[in-house]
């Protein structure tokens, strides 16, 4: 996908997609199989996304602090508010004509701020940079005029539905225009790289002609990383104090019969084992003869052949 | 079984993290709701191990970590962060923090990770 394929309202509806997960996996901690997500709605110019709130609403919300700029407003119906607050512990305190009680709000505020930092971090994935949030803000609402005169209007705003406990939510995002750029040159490098990162892998011959893959896999994913190779011809123990003494010429007797085979180690892990060959360019190689327990019947001239930086001439010794 | 300050702006939170601290046997000698309140609690209670959130407001958690390990550099504080604050959780960490709490979290992974900062 190009930059000039992405528009503003996919930018948005990825946006709302993403932050809509992130707030609904959160959710689900809270009241396990009791959350429905529901639709993310682009608010078209000139309608407000607080509309149709029901007088005495709660809402609570985060701004971006650092990173981006933007509020995510999470709007409940008291009675809404009340079963989170009952589902995440609070033993129900207020009556149903009742304001929420103290702990009932705070109970409610902390959910918004864990689902609005879970969807900062799904948003930083997608924008590359990490998106700090401000402590949540909760207010009662008094109505649709109450909402938008308290939050102010911004260019672009998103509305996701939740059912929490049965009872309807709504997640409201005021999304300044400079970030839907920065939404759509995000997405945009991404497919970039995801492209690039796709012909490597059909470059390398690991995929079919036309058959790219999103993502690698992990051998695909780990396989450059370098480990640390050596081998073991032998050990001893020494007293420190002979050890310290030892003089220029010193033999050290080790534990190994000079003709028995010797440990290969990767990253510290003893890996195999095999003996050792001196390759005509006068350097140490070794011949695998065991790989984990699994010993080999091959002669070392068809196993060295079988590793091809082994050599394949040398002097066994 | 230790004396413990909880710190967190949100009620509730201070409510969750006290009661498991009790099912674990410890006691909850304090709590605060922001940055500054637990410097001062701190410094008065002086307990064995404080419970820090990191969202706060006034001061937020990493500017009362800095604060609360001056005043003892071998204060035990466990971090309680919200997800996305890795970074936060990093530099709280090379500040002095014994340990940190992702929320939501279970009351179990709550007294495992005082348990370690205990030892």
């Amino acid at each position: 996908m190009s930059h000039q394929d992405v528009t503003p309202r996919e930018a948005l509806m990825r946006l709302g997609g993403s932050t809509a997960e992130a707030v609904a996996q959160v959710l689900e901690t809270f009241v396990p199989g009791a959350v429905e997500r529901g639709d993310v709605t682009v608010i078209s110019d000139g309608q407000s996304p607080f509309q149709n709130i029901p007088p005495g609403s709660l809402a609570s919300s985060v701004s971006y602090i650092d990173g981006v700029t933007g509020a995510n407003i999470f709007v409940m119906a008291p009675a809404g508010a009340r079963a989170l607050a009952v589902a995440m512990g609070v033993p129900p305190e207020s009556k149903l004509d009742e304001d929420l009680s103290e702990l009932e709000l705070s109970a409610v505020a902390e959910a918004a701020n864990q689902t609005m930092a879970a969807a900062a971090s799904a948003i930083s994935l997608v924008i590359g940079q990490e998106i700090e949030i401000s402590p949540p803000d909760t207010k009662v609402l008094a109505g649709p005029a109450a909402a938008a005169d308290a939050y102010g209007k911004a260019p672009h705003a998103i509305s996701t539905t939740f059912l929490i406990a049965g009872e309807s939510c709504r997640l409201i995002q005021l999304v300044p225009a400079a970030f839907v750029m920065r939404m759509v040159r995000a997405i945009d490098e991404l497919s970039m790289q995801s492209a690039a990162g796709a012909d490597g892998v059909s470059n390398s011959g690991h995929a079919a002609e036309g058959d790219l893959p999103e993502t690698l896999g992990v051998e695909e994913a780990l396989g450059g990383i370098e480990l640390r190779v050596w081998a073991e011809l032998g050990r001893t123990k020494l007293p420190l104090g002979a050890a310290l003494e030892l003089p220029l010429g010193a033999v050290v007797d080790l534990d190994r019969a000079a003709d028995a085979p010797v440990d290969l180690f990767v990253n510290g892990l003893r890996f195999a084992q095999g003996h050792l060959l001196v390759t005509d360019d006068g350097e140490w190689a070794i011949v695998i003869d065991e790989i984990g327990g699994r010993r080999s019947d091959a002669e070392p001239a068809e196993l060295a052949a079988a590793f091809p930086e082994s050599p394949k001439q040398g002097v066994a010794i | 079984m230790a004396r413990v300050l909880v710190v967190d702006d949100a009620a509730f939170m201070r409510k969750v993290v006290s009661d498991a601290l009790a099912s674990g046997g410890h006691e909850v000698v304090g709590q605060a709701g922001n940055g500054e309140e637990a410097v001062e609690r701190f410094q008065e209670l002086r307990p064995e191990l404080t419970t820090l959130d990191i969202t706060m407001p006034q001061k937020d958690g990493l500017a009362a970590l800095a604060d609360i390990m001056a005043i003892d550099p071998g204060a035990r504080v466990l971090m309680c962060s919200a997800l996305g604050q890795e970074s936060k959780v990093i530099e709280s960490i090379k500040l002095g923090a014994k340990d940190f709490v992702v929320k939501p979290f279970q009351p179990t992974r709550l007294l495992e990770a005082v348990g370690k900062a205990l030892s």
